[in-house]
């Protein structure tokens, strides 16, 4: 317990001073509970999500760093590796694949480069994985890019 | 082993004195730290012993990390990048790295290029030092300045004429290096050459090792982000290179006992063969 708070707290900070390192991960703590936090990711480029900024839920264990954060999206997003109700996402190292050494940082990472790389074999969403299994990659990049549009970009006036 | 387990009843060398007042300070919490280290280290020694004599392959610095990103290699540039900017920047520093910084000429001789064995040691020798330095660490510093007093070190690992000194007397000359490791130019991807080279030695035998490693790998656990000290240092549990704080590798033997760097499990050596006793020992023996 104690060691989870210090090393969040440390994160904290880190993430303070290093505002502007990452221009496409923005990590904001809760203001009362160090064990939550949420993120806003952007899309990578040249994806279907490029342009759309997602939201991100974390939920720190208390054995963090020893376990891993348990993180979901907030936005609807439409992808092989993503709940597409829950948000909830399947990637390995939120799993058995954990490091104690990652960071809430390290995560946004890895989410990005999951959004960039799917992986239609291990699907949550299956609409998604399989259009992409069966090679329908346009088919899958207008979905996606039609619930970026949606949920995910500033509606414009 | 004999000689560490024997370390804290000596009390002949003024470094004890010290070390006497300062453990009066806090005495529990530091015999906890001691204690738990002493227990690390002896079971380090052991696993070392059973591994034999042959030397491993040398561990990469980059351990072999899932998918597309390093998150080792990530904390140690985080680490750096923060080394590399404390000196303008302090106030996002721990109050204890602050302390540390400031307190401790090893660091200042750090900045000035001087990687002496005996920095260190001359550290520990100056009294006047010592009003904010953390106390565990100052007892931990002079148990190894101990140890270097009871078995003459045989610090050097490039020389190949053994430096005689005895702790306080003259640096060795600055290591040539591209890039010393805690400089904020150098490169993140350049793997810690100092780091490897300590970890032979201190395989080897685990004296002369120590305090070269203290200097030159000034860095915080990628785990907990505290501070490394010249225990942590010099602890080496993981054949991938990946260092962290004993108090977390305590933790993670407890839990997966993997090692963040490879996932490997612990005493498991890269070349395949058989775990060793390592983690259940420590498993065992760390029960609070």
């Amino acid at each position: 317990m104690q060691a989870s708070r210090a090393r969040l707290f440390k994160e904290y900070k880190e993430v303070q001073r290093e505002k502007s390192a990452d221009p496409d991960i923005q990590l904001v703590c809760d203001d009362s509970n160090i064990f939550k936090w949420t993120a806003l990711i952007k899309g990578p480029t040249e994806t279907p999500y490029e342009g759309g900024v997602f939201q991100l839920a974390f939920v720190i264990p208390e054995q963090y760093p020893l376990s891993p954060p348990q993180v979901r999206f907030l936005t609807k997003i439409f992808h092989p590796n993503v709940h597409f109700k829950t948000g909830e996402i399947c990637l390995d190292i939120l799993k058995n694949a954990w490091s104690p050494a990652w960071t809430l940082q390290s995560v946004c990472r890895a989410i990005i480069a999951l959004m960039a790389h799917p992986e239609p074999d291990s699907p949550l969403n299956c609409d998604s994985g399989n259009l992409l299994r069966s090679g329908d990659v346009r088919g899958f990049r207008s979905m996606a890019r039609m619930y970026t549009r949606l949920a995910a970009m500033p509606k414009k006036g | 082993m004999a000689n560490s387990a024997s370390l804290p009843a000596l009390s002949s060398s003024p470094n004890d004195l010290r070390k006497k007042k300062r453990a009066n300070r806090s005495a529990k919490l530091k015999q906890c730290k001691l204690d738990a280290r002493r227990d690390q280290w002896l079971s380090q020694v052991k696993n070392k012993g059973s591994n034999g004599e042959s030397s491993p392959p040398i561990p990469s610095t980059r351990p072999i990390g899932p998918r597309k990103l390093d998150p080792a290699r990530d904390n140690a540039a985080a680490a750096e990048s923060l080394l590399g900017l404390q000196d303008s920047e302090t106030e996002f520093a721990a109050g204890r790295r602050i302390a540390r910084k400031d307190d401790r000429p090893c660091s200042s001789s750090i900045s000035s290029g001087c990687f002496s064995g005996s920095a260190t040691e001359d550290d520990e020798e100056e009294d006047g030092d010592s009003t904010a330095l953390d106390d565990w660490e100052a007892v931990a510093d002079a148990l190894i300045a101990d140890h270097h007093h009871l078995e003459e070190p045989k610090p050097s690992i490039t020389a190949p004429v053994p430096t005689p000194a005895p702790p306080s007397v003259t640096p060795k000359p600055p290591e040539p290096r591209a890039w010393r490791p805690d400089d904020a130019f150098r490169p993140s991807s350049l793997p810690n050459l100092s780091k490897q080279r300590s970890f032979d030695v201190s395989r080897g035998f685990r004296n002369g090792g120590r305090t070269v490693v203290s200097v030159s790998v000034p860095s915080s656990c990628p785990i907990c982000y505290e501070d490394l000290d010249v225990t942590d240092t010099s602890f080496l549990p993981c054949s991938c290179g990946f260092r962290l704080c004993l108090f977390c590798h305590k933790r993670i033997l407890e839990a997966d006992g993997r090692c963040p760097g490879c996932r490997k499990p612990y005493g498991m050596i890269l070349d395949g063969s058989p775990p060793v006793f390592l983690l259940s020992r420590s498993c065992s023996m760390n029960i609070r």
